[in-house]
């Protein structure tokens, strides 16, 4: 029962880390673009959005897995 | 599940970390009266020349801020989507920001998100199937075209595409309900770490940012997904015929000089 409960903390953690990383790295490709070539700045705002929420989805998929997994400790 | 928390009210009857259950038909069922209400109140200014009643000034802004996205990635035949976009966008604004001031979100249930991903999947296949035809449309998912024995791989690469179209509906759906109930949840346990002191409230203006965040980005998926279904292949290969010619006519340029 504590394994899962480490489990679902370091799963968590981990997703969080990475997907910080991930984001920081969309939204700075993005906004260097942007800065370089404000005129192309709409398209370049909707892709690196796109970017923004797929990577995002590695998240919440996580998430939702602790959030199963949750139901299993007690 | 925030104001009206410790009120007896019939609103906070579904209290925190309790299921929605049934009272999910109750608080739809609410969105949509208030987004009818806010568009009945917007009809009423569109009789004088310029709009000068706030509730259509914002519906102005609204439909100006979604038509240029949709003109953005679909191109100027997307405009007639529009309509079907606002309807999401408001719907899943009014539900999100319901979380912040009521007991109980619709949009933090995934029974209702999972509809709504089923309603926008359905609609994106009918648009593609209406702009492609049926076999044009099952053409689509088979990729580029490929001759010979490499039939196989365009096999494979359907059975792939047909897979991430049902993923379309997890990760859509999943999406909101990540982000709303997460919200919740972290706000609940910030709550509880000193009892009586609502710590919680300092996520309220970031909690705002998603509920703004997270209507978005349903309506430009929605886009992206029409951008994908109702594309034409035969413009495609048109303008990338155009662009080689511009290309080879370049390098000549360039060789002559």
């Amino acid at each position: 029962m504590e394994s899962i409960a480490v489990g679902i903390g370091l799963a968590v953690g981990i997703a969080g880390l990475g997907v910080g990383i991930g984001q920081g790295l969309a939204a700075n490709g993005g906004l260097q673009g942007m800065a370089r070539q404000p005129e192309a700045a709409k398209q370049i705002n909707n892709s690196m959005l796109l970017a923004l929420v797929f990577l995002e989805l590695v998240f919440l998929l996580t998430f939702v897995l602790g959030f199963l997994l949750m139901g299993k400790i007690h | 599940m925030d104001l009206l928390q410790q009120s007896n009210l019939p609103l906070a009857a579904v209290s925190e970390g309790k299921e929605i259950g049934w009272y999910i038909f109750f608080y739809s069922g609410l969105t949509i009266a208030l987004v009818l209400l806010f568009a009945a109140l917007a009809k009423k200014g569109l009789k004088s020349r310029v709009y000068t009643y706030l509730p259509t000034r914002l519906a102005e802004h609204l439909y100006l801020f979604l038509e240029g996205m949709t003109v953005n990635v679909i191109g100027p035949q997307g405009k007639k989507y529009v309509p079907f976009l606002l309807a999401l966008w408001t719907f899943i604004f009014v539900g999100n920001v319901m979380g912040l001031l009521l007991a109980a979100t619709p949009t933090a249930d995934w029974s209702l998100n999972i509809a709504m991903a089923i309603i926008t999947v359905v609609y994106v296949q009918y648009e593609g199937i209406k702009q492609n035809g049926v076999w044009g449309h099952i053409k689509h998912f088979s990729g580029p075209k490929l001759g010979g024995a490499m039939i196989i791989v365009s096999g494979l690469i359907f059975v792939v595409e047909i897979v991430s179209e049902c993923m379309k509906l997890v990760s859509l759906s999943l999406r909101l309900y990540g982000n709303i109930e997460g919200g919740h949840i972290v706000r609940t346990s910030l709550d509880s770490i000193i009892a009586g002191i609502p710590i919680g409230g300092v996520l309220l203006p970031i909690k705002f940012f998603t509920c703004i965040i997270q209507a978005f980005v349903w309506s430009i998926l929605t886009c992206t997904y029409l951008s994908i279904a109702t594309a034409h292949g035969h413009d495609e290969e048109h303008e990338e015929s155009h662009a080689d010619h511009g290309h080879h006519s370049a390098i000549a340029e360039a060789a002559h000089a």
